[in-house]
């Protein structure tokens, strides 16, 4: 199945390319995406399956669109407690 | 007392005139700098109901206990003013030099009071203080203007000036420094320029009084090192905020034709990465290892410096998709001292409403060098035009009518930034409660939301992290004073902010000191609120009508079909006042005031309406 995998930022330049279609096996889940694309899994990040956020472990399917961000704004993990 | 000089300066601009005055530690601890102290000085100073324009009103720069100090981002300064957009509280933060001058001359806040009669340069050095003739740059854009101070002055003097905008009493005029940014969104460059107030000029040479200096170096010197290195190692600089656009456009919050769409096709060509590839320059704000400007050569070859709001604002909301061009727009802005989100969204709004035949003329989205000859207009307030485009685009949605209030991007009279929020219900909160109108400084929630939560929903974990957010961002960056960037984007620990503060200070405050000030300033502003307009209801923490109405829905992509949902934000509304401790009207009540050591605040309050108990 072909995916398209879009990156934002800084991750163009972290994995090389801006936007590329994927022929990935069917069934394949957006977590053995990231390994795919390599890129670091401790990067704070955000991931879009055809705008919408992604769940773990969620299955793609042909014709999706995945945007792959880096995390943008504090607030994820910091702020009061 | 260390950390603060202790010292305000007060000129007055009619009478020629300056002294020196004192504050203690009860307004040192109670308001801390930058924003706090310059609400709680407008409230105490200012007759309620005073013309923003007029020579009562104050202009006042402020300043905090971290700011100018050598540690990471802290170049900041506030300026503030009754806003004669909005006409409640107006403040913005900007870069700059004075920030660490007006400190080493020995102040942490200066009040400009009255207005001059011919054009004025204030030129303060330490005790020194000179009111000096600016007639020779009076009209000059700030470009020219910062020429004239720096071959005079030279370029190690801090400035804040304004251009013609500013002068002609644009209403979202800002105030500009070279050696950083703009600020002062709500038309601080129009109280300046009410007050024939050209350029402040600041130069200082005393120390920053420290209780622990030496600490303070060695740890701000190695922290400066260290953001820089988590900057690299990140990439982020590459893009910048600029980054942002793509990611907008593929999750449909991006702002196109007047926030009418959410996306479009040609975003890519003024994306991060174009503008990245037409760099020729990096600026930034002093004392920043992480410069966020990014210049590229605008269409008549000028350099024009960057980010994501203006690119926003100027690009895809006026569908102009070529990078020069809106860099042309851009530069314009920066010399004319106006502000580029105001002003794309004022250019937005007027093409929208010829384009639905709610008035005449000609101008059209993608029209870029129609844009520049508007921008013109507005800054000098040429012809019934010109003035139209002054006002902002609540005044204009006024004199337009024909419904036209409904696609007016606006909160509280301050235009919208640039996040279109057709199904961002917690973005949407974030600009309908910011107390100086829809800025996205106050409270960035829309990657939270998009990412931890259920998009489209409405629960009271949204309202909180608005909160939260609102007491980092509105609260903690912009009365400590420093650039919110390096925990925004590079995860620098908040608590580095108690560390520098208490170095500084020899207090021992944790960050929950610190939210109780942002509340505090927070419910303040919601007072003033009351005092300048006693009929105050929740419909003013409204975001734009637009975004709830179904015919504006998206009609593909990601959010196809779907929009706001207006009761639901009243739902969520409820939410953040109840967690707020503010009535339904979104005003703060009698407890959560004394909760706030706000009693005698709250007491002049009632004097112009009612307080819940
Ligand atoms: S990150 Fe940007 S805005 Fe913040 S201090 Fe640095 S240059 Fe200025």
């Amino acid at each position: 199945m072909k995916v398209t995998v879009k990156m934002i930022g800084s991750f163009v330049y972290a994995t090389g390319f801006s936007e590329r279609i994927f022929d990935l096996a069917p069934g394949t889940t957006t977590d053995e995406l990231l390994e795919i694309v390599e890129i670091e899994k401790s990067r704070p990040m955000i991931v879009a399956r055809n705008g919408q956020a992604v769940v773990q472990g969620e299955k793609l399917e042909d014709g999706d669109r995945v945007v792959i961000a880096p995390i943008f704004s504090g607030g994820q993990a910091a702020g009061p407690h | 007392m260390f950390g603060w000089t202790g010292t305000i300066l007060r000129v007055d601009l009619t009478e020629r005139t300056f002294r020196k005055e004192t504050f203690g530690e009860e307004f040192a601890h109670k308001w801390v700098g930058g924003r706090g102290f310059a609400l709680k000085t407008l409230w105490d100073e200012l007759e309620p109901g005073v013309d923003p324009l007029g020579p009562k009103n104050k202009f006042i720069v402020a300043l905090g206990p971290i700011a100018g100090i050598p540690a990471p981002n802290t170049g900041k300064t506030v300026v503030a003013a009754k806003s004669p957009l909005t006409g409640g509280y107006g403040d913005g933060n900007l870069g700059t030099q004075v920030t660490e001058q007006l400190r080493k001359a020995g102040y942490d806040m200066l009040i400009v009071e009255g207005a001059a009669s011919e054009p004025t340069l204030l030129y303060i050095e330490d005790d020194k203080v000179e009111f000096l003739p600016a007639a020779e740059v009076w009209g000059k854009g700030t470009y020219a203007t910062n020429d004239w101070i720096y071959a005079r002055y030279g370029r190690k003097v801090g400035v804040l000036n304004i251009g013609q905008g500013g002068e002609n009493l644009n209403l979202y005029s800002t105030v500009r420094s070279l050696e950083g940014r703009s600020g002062g969104r709500p038309g601080m460059g129009a109280v300046m320029g009410s007050k024939k107030l050209k350029a402040i000029v600041v130069k200082g040479s005393k120390p920053i009084p420290q209780a622990d200096p030496k600490t303070m170096k060695k740890l701000g010197a190695a922290d400066l090192r260290t953001v820089h290195e988590m900057d690299k190692k990140s990439g982020w600089s590459k893009q910048s905020t600029t980054g942002i656009l793509a990611w907008c456009n593929e999750v449909a919050a991006l702002p196109v034709r007047n926030m009418r769409k959410t996306r479009h096709s040609d975003a890519w060509k003024i994306d991060g990465e174009r503008l990245d590839a037409a760099r020729v320059a990096t600026y930034g704000c002093p004392t920043c290892t992480m410069h966020c400007g990014i210049a590229v050569h605008d269409r008549e070859g000028r350099e024009s410096e960057l980010d994501y709001e203006n690119i926003g604002m100027l690009g895809s909301n006026l569908e102009v998709f070529e990078l020069d061009q809106v860099g042309s727009l851009n530069y314009l802005c920066d010399d004319y001292g106006l502000d580029t989100i105001s002003a794309g969204g004022v250019l937005g709004f007027y093409a929208d409403a010829i384009d639905r035949g709610h008035i005449a003329g000609d101008f059209r989205f993608g029209d870029g060098e129609g844009a520049k000859e508007l921008l013109r207009l507005a800054a000098l307030r040429e012809g019934d035009l010109g003035n139209l485009l002054a006002d902002g685009t609540m005044r204009m949605a006024r004199k337009i009518g024909r419904g036209s209030e409904a696609y007016a991007m606006h909160v509280k009279g301050l235009e919208v930034s640039a996040y279109n929020c057709k199904l961002c219900p917690g973005m949407a909160l974030s600009f309908g409660t910011s107390p100086i109108g829809a800025h996205h400084k106050e409270a960035w929630v829309i990657t939270f939301e998009l990412n931890q939560t259920v998009r489209d929903s409405y629960g009271r974990d949204k309202a909180q992290k608005v909160i939260e957010l609102q007491r980092i961002r509105g609260g903690l960056f912009e009365y400590i004073i420093a650039c919110r960037f390096p925990w925004v984007e590079l995860g620098w620990q908040l608590e580095h902010y108690p560390i520098y503060f208490n170095t500084i200070t020899g207090l021992n405050w944790t960050l929950d000191d610190f939210w109780k000030v942002g509340d505090r300033i927070y419910s303040l502003m919601k007072f003033f609120w009351l005092r300048e307009m006693p009929d105050w209801n929740r419909k003013m923490d409204y975001p734009p009508m637009v975004w709830f109405d179904p015919a504006n829905a998206d009609a593909d992509g990601p959010i196809a079909g779907k929009i706001l949902d207006l009761e639901k934000y009243d739902g969520l509304l409820d939410h953040y006042y109840d967690l707020r401790g503010w009535d339904k009207r979104g005003i703060p009540t009698r407890k959560t005031a004394a909760a706030l050591d706000l009693e005698d605040e709250a007491r002049q309050a009632e004097a112009f309406g009612r307080l819940e108990d």
